[in-house]
């Protein structure tokens, strides 16, 4: 397959310790210091993590500080390395008083960490947040988090949530100062609302052995959607979710963006996983479309690792199938950097944004944008609030043009949303992980 | 041939891929223009070709899936003499050459995976997923009982030994068994009864179920093909009086049946009566109903809950025996739960099952159809319908229907339905909800939705029930990982694909050997 040819070695590792330069030193942040502290201690204790995770996962779902202190108990309770601490707080849950002091604690604990990955309860909300991002040089995408759609009338309501957020970016966004690097690329303007939606949500139907139902049903929504952007000038960009949804919401967003009604906006989007086994034949099969079908602004697609890991790798294990996903994190890295060239190398077909936390796979695409004779301003880079603050912001000082992936919704809808950031946050193989322990900056930078 | 790997499961058909998807639609149309399929009595090399006994599809009854010859008396009488007269051989076969015959049986079955499924689709109206996962199921136990017959012969248990003296214990086969199968796993269960009589050096007579005669076919072609000799397996398509007087015949020492509570206590009652001249007690396994509950507490996750309670409900129209049937759930709970599964039930494809998609087709035949109105009129006149759907024309379409409001005696809350219809309760607590569970004269499957492990702990210590399912579905019990089968009057608690279950067709012997002569210890 044709790409982009590699950048030079040498000048992604000068790229990537250019960045590492600017990323804030540790202690800087008192309050995310410690947190990121009780994320390593945790990823060191499976069994800890796990009651944790389970803990936190509960957390909307309990009716009182009792009950919340009463599930905690019962977590930690299965954990066999008993040590002093949490002997101290199972003999909490032993006394009325010792519950509400502690199911108080944990519920301040979880809301805390909530908040450092979700951003406000709903778009109205995210105000300040939205406008002091753009401010300081970055802009957002907002993703409305909710609870598994399962009939009709949620489909409906998330559709109708994601209508308003619409209303409300632009409203946030409709007096910000310019930020020209926020604003236009080498194709044309950009737009400052960016909503990211799932499919998931828009629909009670999307079958695993049934795609053409999801898409059926989703279609209408996707649609009012893409006009209700098109009107307010705003990007809307579908997420791409778990493998069993992966070929319904290919061929919707595919679908419906051929119908000529879109043929002329609004500036859409759709995400490539890197960890797909089969990422190259879908790209193939998405460029062969931008080239069939041109449209303006180009389809943008936005390059992510992939946050299903665990789920396809457990799922296909169970059924006997071979993993959607590649087994190993060096083969998933090598992955996003051919299809990084290969991205790049396809615009101005496409736009492009590369979504990563990993400080060697954003130093590859910037140099090999560099090296395509691109400028930085050209290449998007995306972070995920809460994970990539540091990152994104040492890349919009260097002059690179970040978007932020910023969740909107409330505690119970989050839930899943956060237990899955966290898993990622302390999963051994995580650069981020590997990054708090200290590991040499060379190793991180070497190529995968 | 070499020693059997590990036992694996059979790997379900990956139907999310298209490739897989357009697989079967390609061996559907192909099946179709070979119908209707001639299924004879068939016992030893004999084939009695027939008609008497046509088998429908349930989703457009005029099309005719097989023409079954209808067995006789007479029939039953030669089959179980055949299989009487080849148990000796196939007895004294070492377990290493039955264990192959099954292999074999589950390579045939392999190279037919589409095919098969395809036959299931039509001929008991099974959506794609189940039809594949009944062919899976069926190989799994060929696989799982040829290698469980190996292990009880070659690794029987220890016995306590003292000097000048050895003690063994050996498992002998018990001799014909009657097999007596349902339509609702028409490959998987009746293979599965059928191979662990055959593992275990039996010879068998199976009569499938009348709905489901092709079906049963194919799993005698399968055994047949993988090498059992042709008098230690006979097929006796038929009805009901075919198969009380296989049940009844004074040969047949084992019974394995799965299928009605009445038919089930009928076969015990008749196996404890046979006549002496039987010349040993009729072991009767037997699987049968169930009422099935899943528990929902206050800190369930109803993203969760609600699919798999849908799915567990009214996947292949309710009709499996561990199909959820009624919901107890925390009153904390219950309206948010009520309100998402009256909305997942409307947007629940109903329609053919060779439609991919399609959670639940139609039911098994018409009174089947009848059945099921009749409960969910019952239901109307004293609770409350949350939701119906309006059932598709052309087939034996039930409407998928959940109920709520009923009073504690009410049938719906009793009775096996064996159909789309599902029950909703609010309970104080889980206490109450487990109080109610424990009333009930069934005990085969159970689900609960909690995340306190201490809640989770103490309803498993309590529950009665055969399979109980934890933050999960309660249907799709798998070979070797979830040995299947219920306790009380939902069976004789043998499991299904458990390590336990061969044990059930044989008869153990021990034998003492005194090792010393004259002081002399001999080892």
């Amino acid at each position: 397959m044709p790409g982009a040819a590699p950048p030079p070695e040498t000048e992604v590792v000068a790229i990537g310790r250019e960045i590492a330069a600017a990323l804030p030193a540790p202690g800087r942040h008192p309050v995310q210091a410690i947190d990121t502290r009780a994320m390593d201690l945790t990823s060191r204790d499976a069994e800890l993590k796990a009651a944790l995770f389970r803990f936190v996962d509960v957390v909307p779902a309990c009716r009182s500080v009792d009950d919340l202190a009463a599930h905690l108990v019962g977590f930690l309770g299965e954990v066999d390395s008993q040590t002093p601490p949490l002997r101290a707080a199972m003999k909490m849950g032993d006394s009325r008083a010792g519950r509400a002091a502690l199911g108080t604690a944990a519920a301040a604990g979880v809301k805390h960490m909530a908040r450092r990955f979700i951003v406000a309860e709903d778009p109205g909300a995210a105000r300040r947040t939205l406008r002091r991002l753009w401010r300081d040089g970055t802009s957002a995408s907002v993703d409305l988090l909710g609870e598994a759609t399962v009939t009709t009338a949620e489909a409906d309501r998330y559709a109708a949530r994601c209508g308003e957020a619409l209303d409300a970016l632009t409203a946030i966004y409709g007096d910000v100062p310019a930020r020209p690097r926020l604003e236009r690329d080498g194709v044309g303007a950009l737009p400052r609302a960016n909503l990211s939606v799932k499919v998931s949500a828009l629909t009670p139907l999307l079958k695993p052995d049934a795609p053409a139902m999801g898409q059926r049903d989703a279609a209408p929504r996707l649609r009012e959607l893409l006009r209700h952007a098109r009107d307010t000038g705003a990007h809307l960009h579908v997420d791409m979710e778990s493998y069993d949804s992966r070929e319904a919401i290919t061929d919707l967003v595919i679908d419906v963006l051929s119908e000529d009604e879109f043929r002329d906006g609004p500036s859409a989007g759709m995400v490539l996983q890197a960890y797909l086994r089969d990422g190259g034949e879908l790209l193939d099969r998405v460029l062969a479309w931008s080239a069939a079908h041109e449209r303006t602004p180009p389809l943008t697609i936005r390059l992510v690792k992939g946050a299903y890991w665990d789920h396809e790798f457990v799922e296909a294990r169970q059924h006997g199938w071979e993993p959607p996903v590649w087994e190993h994190k060096a083969e998933s890295d090598r992955s996003f950097e051919a299809l990084t060239l290969r991205l790049l190398d396809a615009r101005p077909a496409v736009r492009v944004a590369i979504a990563s936390h990993n400080l060697r796979s954003v130093a590859h695409a910037i140099a090999a944008n560099r090296a395509s004779g691109g400028d930085d301003a050209g290449l998007e880079l995306q972070v995920l609030r809460g994970l990539g603050d540091d990152l994104g912001h040492a890349l919009a000082q260097l002059g690179h043009r970040v978007r932020v992936y910023c969740p909107v919704g409330d505690l119970v809808a989050g839930m899943a949303y956060l237990v899955r950031r966290l898993l990622e946050n302390t999963s051994n193989e995580s650069f981020l992980a590997e990054q708090a322990r200290g590991a040499a900056l060379d190793d991180l930078l070497a190529a995968p | 041939m070499s020693p059997l790997e590990p036992f694996r499961n059979e790997p379900l058909a990956e139907l999310r891929r298209g490739t897989e998807r357009a697989r079967l639609d390609d061996a559907l149309a192909l099946l179709d223009a070979r119908l209707p399929l001639r299924v004879p009595v068939w016992v030893g090399t004999d084939r009695r070709e027939g008609d008497a006994l046509p088998s429908t599809d349930p989703g457009a009854p005029d099309r005719v899936v097989a023409l079954a010859a209808r067995a006789t008396t007479g029939d039953v009488d030669a089959a179980v003499a055949a299989a009487r007269g080849a148990f000796p051989a196939w007895a004294a076969t070492p377990v290493n050459e039955r264990a192959d015959a099954l292999v074999g049986a589950a390579a045939w079955m392999r190279g037919r995976r589409a095919e098969l499924a395809a036959l299931c689709v039509r001929e008991c109206g099974k959506p794609w997923a189940e039809a594949d996962a009944d062919v899976a199921e069926a190989i799994d136990f060929f696989e799982y009982y040829a290698r469980g017959a190996i292990a009880l012969a070659k690794r029987p248990p220890q016995l306590v030994q003292v000097p000048g003296e050895r003690n063994t214990l050996r498992y002998a086969p018990r001799g014909v068994c009657a097999v007596i199968a349902p339509w609702n796993f028409p490959l998987a269960i009746p293979a599965g009864m059928v191979a662990a009589a055959l593992a275990t050096g039996n010879t068998a007579v199976l009569k499938p179920a009348e709905q489901a005669p092709g079906c049963g076919l194919m799993v005698v072609e399968a055994l047949r093909a993988g090498g059992v000799p042709a008098g230690a397996l006979a097929l006796l398509p038929g009805e009901g009086d075919a198969g009380a007087a296989l049940a009844e015949h004074p040969d047949v020492t084992t019974i394995a049946f799965t299928g009605s509570g009445a038919v089930g206590l009928g076969l015990l009652r008749a196996a404890a009566a046979k006549p002496p001249r039987a010349g040993s007690l009729t072991r009767v396994v037997a699987e049968m109903g169930g009422k099935n509950c899943v528990l929902v507490d206050a800190d369930a996750d109803l993203d969760d809950a609600v699919p798999a309670i849908v799915h567990s409900a009214f996947a292949y129209a309710g009709q499996k025996c561990s199909a959820a049937s009624r919901v107890l759930v925390h009153e904390a709970a219950a309206d948010a739960l009520l309100e998402r599964l009256a909305g997942a039930v409307e947007v629940l494809p109903v329609g053919q099952p060779s439609e991919h998609g399609t959670v639940a087709g139609p039911v098994i035949e018409r009174e089947a159809q009848e059945r099921v109105a009749r409960y969910a009129a019952l239901a109307a006149d004293t609770g409350r319908v949350v939701t119906t759907r309006a059932a598709p024309a052309g087939g034996w379409f039930a409407p998928p229907t959940v109920v709520t409001d009923l009073p504690a005696d009410h049938p719906v809350l009793h009775d096996e339905i064996f159909g789309p219809v599902l029950a909703v309760e609010a309970v104080r607590d889980l206490d109450e909800a487990m109080d109610r569970v424990d009333a009930l004269p069934f005990a085969l499957t159970g689900g609960l939705f909690a995340r306190n492990p201490r809640t989770i702990e103490r309803v498993t210590a309590r529950s009665p029930v055969g399979n109980l399912y934890v933050n999960r579905g309660i249907t799709g019990a798998m070979v070797g990982r979830q040995p299947f089968g219920g306790n009380r009057l939902s069976g004789t608690g043998t499991k299904a694909g458990g390590p336990d279950y061969l044990l059930q067709f044989v008869e153990p012997r021990v034998v003492t050997e005194n090792t010393m002569r004259h002081g002399l210890v001999v080892d």
